[in-house]
């Protein structure tokens, strides 16, 4: 942010009242305080001509007009550093800046004051030397002690940004981790365990018709079997849970025309998104469809629902709306789960659900 | 009857194989990924393709890709595609418009030899085989749902669903251990309710039933 934005340079210009012009001397369009001080520095020009003249009539001489020079020029001096130091913003650095500006004015003072006696009465060492020393010290201790905080704290906001930074591409790369990993365990469990608890099955079934005349065998080698089923059946429940075998094989939005065609919602679908979506996103954009559409079909006694996948800039959008009774619980369980979900992608999820007509469910989900 | 097999696990390939030899069915080809399919099937003419859906390399429906692929290009070969899981997706499109000769069940039906040897069968012979779930899916968001399917009680469901698989009202029977009089009053009831023409024929029974509940969405 540059200094004008934040201070009011021109001082006349207060919200509510029209500037204040003064005199036509102010065409220009100055205002008081700048008319004021080129006011004063053209009398303080005007005092040192004169001074000069009057020296010059009076025969000459020892030159004092340099003293009178040195009022005047400490005046107009400390009127302009006052005036710098007042723009600065409030608080430290203006503080500091006042201490600058004295140390400015007194280092002129002493410099002139020696150049003066220099010129006037011959030469001699460069006595300032240690006074101008000990005031830059003054200054720079003062300066490091007030502004320590304000570098502090500088240092500490660039360090958070960057750790903000930092936690939230790595949030992003552990979520869409996670949901790789979670695809692997999908196919493993299928085409895994499953596939060889099916095999187990089948030899189990050659075995059962080899004991066809040992009715004992056959029961026991048919428990198994029953067992196997139940084992295969969980499997298939727990894979499907994870992650839909039809998401992970054939995309979004084949898997959301299955599960519509499952409710048999008459749900209208209109996919406009040309994005190869990342797992994480995909899965996230599923379970909104899929929580908003059993909640239209088992809660709101909806007749019809429509979904809606579109692109937006950096991000996917997934609007659920169906034409049931409303009142969604946005806080429920189901609906707040997915609102976790969307978050943890840093994306944002709304949920409209007035009684009586109808809910509308978006979620918008950043894409990298 | 000449077999093709493609399935990727080897343990599973080499039971299905040791199971169907053991029964007089010959396996002309055994294979473990589409391309290979699709060359054994132009290269030994089998009467079935037993496929699995996940094959290499993609392992996602790289199989049923093969299978419709293979369908067109002999029409009248059957193919019974196995699944880890049941999509209804998958079985209209494998069903798509040539219904002669197709089968769609899950994996772990191979354990129940007799039926699933039963099942090959009538995929060969032009019949139309569809796993129970898939009935049981089409079906189960629908429950109280007020429209015909909503009004079948939890017994015609089963009915239904076996029904599905082709069965004949003898194997639905000894299936649910009922009488086969009381399957017979089963059907007609079901029929009743979602009025479709009753007929005779197992496999027309399928595709009417199959038809219905596609229709339906």
């Amino acid at each position: 942010m540059s200094e004008h934005a934040r201070l009011p340079v021109d001082l006349s210009l207060t919200p509510g009242a029209p500037p204040r012009r003064w005199m036509p001397a102010l065409a220009a369009g100055l205002s008081i305080g700048e008319y004021a001080r080129s006011l004063e520095r053209r009398l303080a020009l005007l005092a040192a001509v004169i001074v000069l003249a009057v020296w010059a009539l009076a025969g000459q001489g020892y030159f004092w007009p340099a003293w009178v020079w040195l009022g005047v020029g400490v005046l107009v001096l400390l009127d302009f550093a006052a005036g710098w130091a007042w723009r600065r913003p409030p608080g430290a650095v203006r503080r500091v800046a006042c201490v600058w500006a004295l140390v400015a004015v007194a280092a002129v003072i002493l410099v002139f004051t020696w150049l003066l006696t220099w010129l006037l009465a011959g030469a001699h060492s460069f006595w300032p030397a240690w006074a101008l020393f000990g005031l830059a010290s003054a200054g720079s201790a003062y300066s490091l002690i007030a502004l320590q905080d304000r570098v502090l704290v500088a240092r500490g906001r660039r360090a958070l940004r960057a750790r903000i930074d930092l936690l939230t591409h790595t949030r992003r790369q552990a979520v869409d981790a996670q949901a790789v990993e979670l695809r692997r365990i999908e196919r493993d469990l299928h085409d895994g365990a499953q596939a060889r608890l099916v095999a187990l099955t089948l030899q189990l079934g050659r075995a059962e018709l080899r004991a066809h005349d040992q009715p004992e065998v056959r029961a026991l080698i048919q428990e198994a079997q029953r067992e196997a089923h139940h084992a295969i059946a969980e499997l298939r429940d727990l894979a499907r849970g994870i992650v839909p075998p039809l998401l992970a094989d054939r995309g979004l939005v084949a898997a959301v025309e299955s599960l519509a065609a499952r409710y048999g919602l008459g749900t209208a679908i209109e996919a406009d998104t040309r994005r190869s979506l990342a797992p994480a996103v995909e899965s996230a954009a599923y379970f909104v469809i899929a929580e908003a559409l059993t909640n239209a079909a088992k809660h709101a006694r909806a007749r019809r629902t429509w979904v809606l996948l579109s692109d937006e800039r950096r991000a996917l959008r997934v609007c659920v709306g169906d034409d049931g009774c409303g009142g969604a619980d946005a806080e429920g369980s189901g609906l707040a789960g997915l609102r976790a979900r969307v978050e943890a992608l840093d994306g944002r999820l709304a949920v409209r659900s007035p009684p009586g007509s109808g809910t509308l469910v978006e979620a918008i989900i950043p894409c990298a | 009857m000449r077999v093709v097999i493609a399935e990727d696990l080897a343990l599973l390939r080499e039971g299905l194989v040791a199971l169907l030899r053991e029964n007089d069915i010959e396996v002309v080809a055994q294979v473990h990924d589409g391309p290979g399919l699709l060359r054994a099937i132009s290269g030994h003419q089998p009467d079935l393709a037993i496929v699995d859906v996940r094959l290499p390399p993609t392992f996602s429906d790289e199989g049923l890709q093969a299978a419709i692929e293979a369908r067109r290009r002999q029409p009248e070969l059957g193919v019974l595609v196995l699944s880890q899981y049941v999509e209804t997706a998958y079985a209209s499109e494998l069903i798509g418009e040539n219904t002669a000769g197709i089968g769609y069940l899950l994996k772990e039906r191979v354990g129940d030899v007799r039926a699933f040897l039963d099942a090959l069968h009538r995929v060969a012979a032009g019949g139309t085989v569809i796993d129970r779930q898939v009935v049981t899916q089409l079906l189960a968001p629908r429950e109280g749902a007020g429209d015909a399917l909503g009004d079948l009680t939890a017994r015609e469901r089963e009915v239904l669903a076996l029904m599905a698989e082709g069965r004949s009202n003898a194997a639905i029977a000894e299936s649910l251990f009922v009488s086969a009089g009381a399957v017979e009053k089963h059907i007609t009831n079901i029929f009743a309710k979602l009025a479709l023409p009753a007929c005779g024929d197992d496999h027309r029974r399928v595709l009417a039933v199959l038809a219905y509940l596609q229709a339906a969405h």
